[in-house]
């Protein structure tokens, strides 16, 4: 990653990590916390897709995961139902009030344990529960603004249905517009075979290659290889292939 | 399927077919109390005296285990407090609502503002990240309310002061089921139920609703005559007994609390 991006992601940047169902997005948004933890960085992962639970279980099959950097505080793991509930946010939909309560708690746990790395998975659950478009677009432009200024590189999370040409990178189509960084994954077929693929769209402040990479998903970690120009079938009919 | 319970004829003869409104002259009003299995709703009005009425009404207590007093509103030292003034049983079972609501869910809401206004300290933050399931805090008062009635014994005395804390919190139909679940229960026991409700806190269809489960239904009212205050209880349902219709000014005294001064009868 840090080579096609030629460097890595710029301090203090939000990016949209959007990807279809399957496609390595929280086993990426985990690995980027790990790099980030076994250098000494405070690294944050607020999950509101699945449990915090199943997601240290799940992440636990990977070696370059240890569960002791979430036992030394390192990664600190924060079940959004948990965070929801203590700030007495159980509700269906949430008001400007309420927007405003959930960026002051996690820019406030930013702040006093010096996150420098922070995973929010998925920002397509969270904003579901905010019903104005509106809304949404201050609720991420506000705390992707307060997280720069915090030095706090921040990868949101983002499920898509379909990751063609036409898609949008986002479920509310404003996520794109405040990142910093677009980083699509998805699928594509090739040989009869589903192969996972990455590309970076976006990256402010970066020379970074638009290339699509094919994924594996591998114990030590997500391994990216250029993928071939021939042989996929997207490819013949559209114009992404790389 | 319906359940048969059996009782002891000595208990039939000591408990009687009638129970004390613990009020005696409201007693020989109505023909010597209240019928046992008798379920009794009572709307009322602000400062009618209907709470010290429900206090009362537990007096007798018979079996003071098998008495029962549930406020959603008081403290259970304010309780104990008035208990204590007019000398009444207090080893009755006393449960109340409006404190544990207060305890539980309250409490949880007033700190969700503290952290919502002040922010995480560190200690907070520390425990946010080890906390991997939300807890349970969800109490449903009223199947609480609705078990602790349908658990008492044969010839049991109840009250409960109000139902407005579960008509503000809870779907009206579910209340209403609940009333007759609680009604059948009675029914069955032979016991004696006191449900209040405000006047205002239910509408008309509500209140129609609630008077025909009922088996007895008597309002507290209170109205300014000149510069005194008139409390006055008209008993405006009586299961199969409409002779013993009446309307009843009362006042409230230091030694004997509610006090029927004139009863009327509604002819």
């Amino acid at each position: 990653m840090d080579e096609i991006l030629r460097g890595g992601i710029p301090y203090g940047s939000t990016v949209l990590v959007a990807g279809t169902c399957g496609s390595g997005k929280t086993t990426l948004g985990m690995e980027f916390l790990v790099r980030g933890a076994t250098s000494g960085e405070a690294c944050a992962h607020f999950t509101a897709t699945e449990p915090s639970v199943k997601l240290l279980e799940n992440i636990r099959q990977y070696s370059f995961f240890d569960m002791k950097m979430i036992d030394s505080g390192l990664i600190n793991v924060f079940d959004m139902d948990v965070l929801y509930s203590w700030l007495g946010l159980e509700k269906a939909s949430f008001d400007l009030q309420d927007v405003y309560a959930l960026i002051k708690a996690i820019v406030d746990i930013v702040n006093t344990i010096g996150v420098t790395r922070l995973v929010i998975d998925s920002v397509t659950t969270l904003c579901y529960k905010i019903k104005s478009e509106q809304l949404i677009r201050d609720f991420l432009f506000t705390l992707g603004k307060k997280l720069a200024t915090l030095g706090c590189t921040t990868l949101l999370i983002a499920e898509i249905t379909s990751a063609t040409e036409n898609a949008h990178w986002s479920s509310f189509g404003v996520e794109e517009a405040i990142a910093d960084g677009i980083i699509v994954m998805g699928d594509v077929e090739r040989m009869g075979h589903l192969l996972r693929y990455l590309q970076v769209v976006k990256m402010r402040g970066t020379q970074h290659s638009r290339a699509k990479y094919a994924i594996e998903l591998t114990p030590l970690g997500v391994m990216l290889t250029p993928m071939l120009k021939w042989g996929a079938l997207n490819d013949r009919a559209g114009s992404w292939g790389a | 399927m319906s359940r048969e319970v059996s009782f002891d004829p000595e208990d039939e003869e000591f408990f009687g077919s009638v129970g004390s409104f613990g009020v005696p002259k409201f007693d020989d009003a109505m023909r010597g109390g209240v019928p046992r299995g008798f379920m009794m709703i009572g709307f009322t009005d602000t400062g009618s005296g209907a709470e010290l009425f429900g206090k009362q009404f537990t007096s007798p207590a018979e079996e003071s285990d098998n008495t029962m007093y549930v406020s959603t509103n008081e403290s259970k030292a304010e309780i104990s407090r008035i208990f204590t003034k007019y000398d009444w049983p207090q080893d009755i079972r006393v449960r109340t609502l409006g404190e544990e609501y207060n305890s539980k869910v309250l409490e949880k809401e007033l700190l969700a503002s503290r952290y919502r206004l002040e922010g995480f300290k560190l200690p907070d933050i520390q425990r946010l990240a080890q906390t991997r399931f939300v807890e349970d805090n969800t109490q449903d008062f009223l199947t609480e309310m609705t078990n602790e009635v349908m658990s008492m014994g044969p010839y049991f005395r109840g009250v409960i002061d109000s139902l407005d804390f579960f008509i503000q919190r809870d779907d009206q139909t579910r209340v209403i089921s609940m009333l007759r679940m609680m009604q059948a229960h009675t029914q069955m026991y032979r016991g004696l139920l006191l449900l209040m409700i405000s006047r205002d806190a239910i509408d008309a269809a509500t209140k129609q609703e609630m008077a025909a489960i009922a088996d007895m239904v008597l309002e507290f009212k209170v109205r300014g005559i000149g510069s005194e205050f008139e409390t006055s209880m008209i008993v405006s349902k009586f299961r199969n007994a409409p002779e013993n219709l009446a309307v009843m000014v009362y006042r409230v005294t230091a030694e004997e609390g509610v006090t029927p001064e004139t009863v009327e009868r509604i002819v």
